[in-house]
């Protein structure tokens, strides 16, 4: 039947491979027309014309779950269980990157651990976009990178709980693997040296305040694109905000350091005017860095995301330190603190969270933080 | 402001206070922050009727009148009713 697994196939982990996928989602994909009508006797050369149709990858969508064709071809792969020389082919073919997903995905779920971290990690250097379908059903951007590093790292995707696997450093300390060599490391020490040589360039620069703004940031503009590049370093936690990793990669100490040289100089004569010397230089420098960071992002970003306009006006008021702030300090007096009063009353206005009933405030305090407009009494 | 009683008949009973504009995918956000679930994860249904995203809870209470509560069939995804009891 068209159910049943191949009775010549091997189990996994134990279990009927089909097994591996939930009973939920299971039964999802048998009731689903895709799966009836175009995936009846397939065989892995028919599988194959199939995958080469595929255009999106993905979980179940839609209110009723609906799953979509990856899912229920990555079924079929578990139903017929092709051998592992199909699936690294599958895998090793640069024409179809769905067909490549496809045949990562079944090596993550049945494969063996080493196998797992030697097949999928060349596969980090294909940057191609994906397209993913998410699970209101709208389409998604993302990249084939971006797949098999969930693939490698987390362990649920596509509405498939992924089976646990080693990690790399233990198979490395148990000699299995080899250290993980990125293929940008080469790459990457080139830019190290344009660096040191970028360094000596901007100095010259830092002469002019006004400039010095617009000066800095189309350079850091070009490390910022080079780095994200380069610093394709597995073990950092995706979740985080990408941007706030590039800051805060390798290259962040760098500049620091190349930083603290420059603020040094400029600042130094600056900052006595009004504070202590010695511990306010450290903080502000710090600060300076954070607040050139943050400015650099939301100039990247050019949208602030925040609802709320008191928190992008403190912002602003915080992040004009340096030059400009220095140069028109007196006008900026009387400005700022009418734009204070105007923050709390906007505040009280807007989000509804300082409401005098606790509960009231309490669920609009949770719709503020789902997006959502507060509570109409 | 209304105030929505939501039952999964596996224990889990929840009002949540909504404005009568919102939609049922807010509704199910809401939800997901009280009770844990994921919020695409949640079906919300009367009896057999299963709300899609884009309706309002202005238009699901004027349909649904006499409804009473009838059981419903609950999967992985957490199946909640709408009670009646609209504050």
């Amino acid at each position: 039947m068209a159910n049943r697994t191949d009775p010549a196939a091997k189990s996994i982990r134990g279990t009927n491979p089909q097994n591996l996928v939930e009973k939920i989602v299971r039964s999802k994909i048998y009731q689903n027309t895709y799966w009836k009508e175009q995936c009846f006797g397939l065989t892995a050369e028919t599988l194959v014309d199939k995958a080469m149709e595929l255009d999106h990858i993905g979980g179940t969508y839609g209110g009723n779950r609906k799953p979509t064709p990856f899912m229920c071809l990555v079924m079929k792969m578990l139903q017929i269980q092709p051998e592992k020389d199909i699936v690294v082919e599958f895998i090793k073919n640069d024409d179809y990157k769905y067909v490549r997903v496809l045949g990562a995905f079944y090596l993550r779920l049945t494969g063996i651990d080493s196998d797992i971290y030697r097949y999928l990690e060349p596969l980090y250097n294909d940057y191609r976009k994906v397209r993913r379908k998410s699970p209101d059903g709208n389409f998604m951007l993302t990249h084939v990178d971006e797949v098999i590093d969930e693939l490698l790292t987390r362990d649920y995707s596509c509405d498939i709980a992924l089976p646990r696997i080693k990690k790399r450093w233990t198979l490395e300390s148990l000699g299995v693997l080899d250290a993980r060599k990125s293929v940008l490391e080469d790459d990457f020490e080139e830019e190290e040296e344009k660096d040191e040589m970028e360094q000596d360039g901007l100095e010259e620069e830092v002469a002019h305040e006004k400039d010095y703004y617009r000066a800095r940031s189309p350079a850091r503009e070009r490390e910022r694109d080079w780095r994200r590049d380069s610093h394709r370093h597995r073990d950092w936690d995706y979740d985080r905000d990408r941007d706030y990793d590039r800051e805060r990669g390798r290259g962040r100490d760098r500049e620091r350091d190349r930083d603290r040289d420059r603020d040094r100089d400029r600042d130094r004569y600056r900052l006595r005017e009004e504070k202590e010397y010695g511990y306010e230089r450290e903080r502000d420098r710090e600060r300076e860095g954070r607040e050139r960071d943050r400015r650099d992002r939301e100039r990247g970003r050019r949208r602030s995301h925040s609802r709320s306009r008191s928190r992008e006006r403190k912002r602003h008021g915080r992040s004009s330190m340096s030059p400009r702030r220095h140069e028109a300090e007196d006008g900026n007096a009387p400005e700022e603190s009418k734009k204070k009063g105007k923050k709390e009353k906007k505040e009280k206005k807007d989000d509804g969270t300082d409401h005098p009933d606790p509960e009231i405030a309490e669920a609009n305090r949770i719709r503020a933080s789902l997006g959502l407009k507060p509570l109409k009494l | 402001m209304i105030e929505v009683v939501l039952n999964d008949r596996l224990g889990k009973k929840v009002r949540v206070k909504c404005n009568d504009d919102d939609t049922i995918g807010d509704l199910k956000k809401l939800v997901a922050a009280q009770t844990g679930t994921r919020a695409d994860k949640i079906r919300i249904q009367k009896w057999y009727t299963v709300y899609k995203d884009h309706i309002t809870l202005k238009i699901t209470r004027s349909t649904t009148e006499d409804m009473g509560f009838e059981y419903a069939e609950v999967h992985y995804s957490s199946i909640y009713e709408l009670g009646r009891d609209y504050g």
